[in-house]
């Protein structure tokens, strides 16, 4: 092939993926969220009603005639199981992470992290398979309750996020550079003294981002989510009471419910819902990795 | 024959040192005094355990896998490893090769040895982190902004920053590992007259690859070579007079 051809040729294809991505993602963006917003806009649903309504049942009308649209039992959910898995997997990821980074790096590299990193391959139906045989009956053996609801869920996610945090733990806290655990040591500190107050403190920035991307795929699951929580689209009242996600209920929706139909767009006003809060984990995370790049510059 | 030696009395002494890597030795037979209050210089070419040595003095040598060693180390006649790191490096501090601050405020890094090991008041850390900074040389330079970040400094600011940090541990020996091999001249030359300053409350023992820098600063100098001790004295003699022929060679600079 002549030489000006192969430029050209290697400049639109290249080109041409460029593009393809773009508009993948853009459509993707505009078709969520033409119906999405659909709801307010076609069918007359107030955003307050949707956001701030605590009744889900779309197939009911409320007092002005509208259907019962509120998503806050989900949006509740998706929060309690999000935040509650992280305050489980976060502290047991930055312990495992300190001991196979600053106490048995060996270990670490040659057992640990090929063992974590077979974990986050295992399918998330597996998780959940496992949370409804084993968490669930756990919860259920205790508590009196069904089994079903925030906590089994939050352990399941605990689980499942586990991998993603501890990996991303270790990589946060041995790009600390060595030379601040000597001038540590130099100092007559001990090993814990100079873990906490010098190698936590300056891997702080990677560790939030770790724990956000943490937090990214436990709002995001739903497969496992669905098979443990229960299903029931109510405010929480108790982490043993079933209840629903934004995940959940979508999943549970999507496949009945015809295209424009209220409960469809609905449905869809849920998808944008969870698309923004991805949108904002993500620019969380650009945000503290702009200080880390900042202060490490 | 060792004059400086007679006038003050010996801080550290290493007698009949040897220390190995596993298999490889580092050190072999190392005897040397390091007078108290004076500069004593370690010079030699790359991998000669001139390193080896001093971070056995603060037992840093610890921190490396399989190592071992056979003679003592003494300071002020305790030998170093009998006691507790810990505590060693509180009395002998240690400032490195490649500047490193914390990545914290500036005053939070002079600070941070005080406030790990004693309990200090507020005006009492303000009243440290001004000696400190001033002995080092950077107050005037840094006195308004002791709130920001130590990174922003530049190289030879962040190196005096280290040195102010080890002081502000009130250390008797100070060890400086090549501590202007990162820097420019200039921060060189203030870093050479600080080491000068504080030779007069601490003892200064300092490794470099630089023969000049040597003989600017140091009272007494000590060559090694592959390992091995091969000579040590009052610098000015050891410079002028070498009795080894292999020192000779070194400092015309028939090899290094």
């Amino acid at each position: 092939m002549p030489k000006h051809r192969l430029e050209r040729c290697g400049l639109t294809v290249t080109g041409a993926c460029v593009a393809l991505v773009t508009v993948l993602v853009v459509t993707l963006i505009v078709m969520v969220a033409s119906h999405g917003l659909a709801t307010f806009a076609n069918d007359g649903i107030a955003v307050g009603d949707f956001l701030l309504g605590t009744t889900w049942n779309p197939h009911q009308a409320d007092a002005n005639g509208n259907p019962t649209v509120g998503a806050l039992p989900m949006i509740c959910g998706s929060f309690a199981v999000t935040i509650l898995s992280t305050v489980i997997a976060l502290p047991i990821a930055i312990g495992s992470a300190i001991f196979v980074v600053e106490v048995a790096p060996g270990f670490g590299r040659r057992v640990f992290q090929p063992l974590i990193e077979l974990l986050v391959g295992i399918p998330s139906v597996v998780y959940g398979l496992i949370g409804l045989s084993v968490v669930v009956a756990w919860t259920r053996s205790w508590s009196g309750s069904t089994g079903y609801g925030i906590l089994s869920a939050s352990i399941v996610l605990a689980v499942m996020v586990l991998p993603t945090v501890t990996s991303l733990s270790i990589d946060a806290l041995a790009s600390v550079p060595h030379e601040y655990r000597e001038g540590s040591y130099a100092l007559g500190c001990t090993r814990w003294q100079t873990i906490w107050n010098v190698v936590l403190r300056s891997a702080t920035p990677s560790l939030m981002t770790a724990t956000i991307l943490g937090m990214t795929r436990a709002f995001g699951e739903s497969l496992a989510v669905q098979m443990v929580i229960g299903n029931s689209a109510q405010i929480p009242g108790s982490l043993l009471t079933p209840a629903s996600t934004l995940t959940s209920v979508l999943t549970m929706g999507m496949g009945n419910e015809a295209m424009g139909t209220v409960y469809n767009d609905v449905l869809w006003s849920l998808a944008l819902l969870l698309m923004a809060m991805s949108l904002v984990f993500i620019l969380i995370i650009h945000l503290i990795g702009g200080r880390g790049a900042v202060r490490h510059g | 024959m060792d004059t400086i030696d007679e006038e003050a009395a010996a801080k550290v002494a290493v007698d009949h040192l040897d220390l190995w890597y596993g298999d490889f030795q580092a050190l072999k037979d190392i005897s040397l005094t390091m007078p108290e209050g004076k500069v004593t210089a370690m010079i030699g070419p790359s991998g000669c355990g001139k390193s080896t040595l001093l971070r056995t003095l603060n037992r840093m040598c610890d921190l490396a896998e399989a190592v071992r060693h056979e003679g003592s180390v003494t300071v002020d006649g305790t030998d170093v490893f009998g006691v507790d790191p810990n505590e060693l490096r509180l009395k002998v501090g240690m400032v490195f090769q490649h500047p490193n601050p914390f990545p914290m405020s500036i005053k939070d890094n002079v600070c941070y040895g005080p406030r790990r090991h004693a309990e200090v008041s507020h005006a009492d850390l303000d009243e440290l982190t001004e000696t400190s900074l001033r002995r080092a040389g950077l107050w005037d330079e840094v006195k308004d902004d002791l709130s920001h970040d130590a990174l922003g400094l530049s190289g030879g600011q962040q190196q005096r920053l280290c040195i102010a940090r080890a002081i502000a541990m009130g250390p008797e020996v100070l060890l400086m590992d090549e501590p202007t091999s990162a820097l420019d001249p200039i921060s060189t030359g203030m870093v050479e007259e600080l080491m000068r300053e504080l030779s007069r409350d601490h003892t200064v023992i300092v490794v470099t690859h630089n023969m000049q820098q040597a003989t600017r600063v140091s009272d007494k100098c000590a060559f090694f070579l592959l390992g091995e001790l091969v000579e040590a004295g009052p610098t000015p003699e050891l410079f002028a007079h070498p009795k080894d022929k292999r020192t000779e060679d070194y400092l015309t600079g028939r090899f290094g």
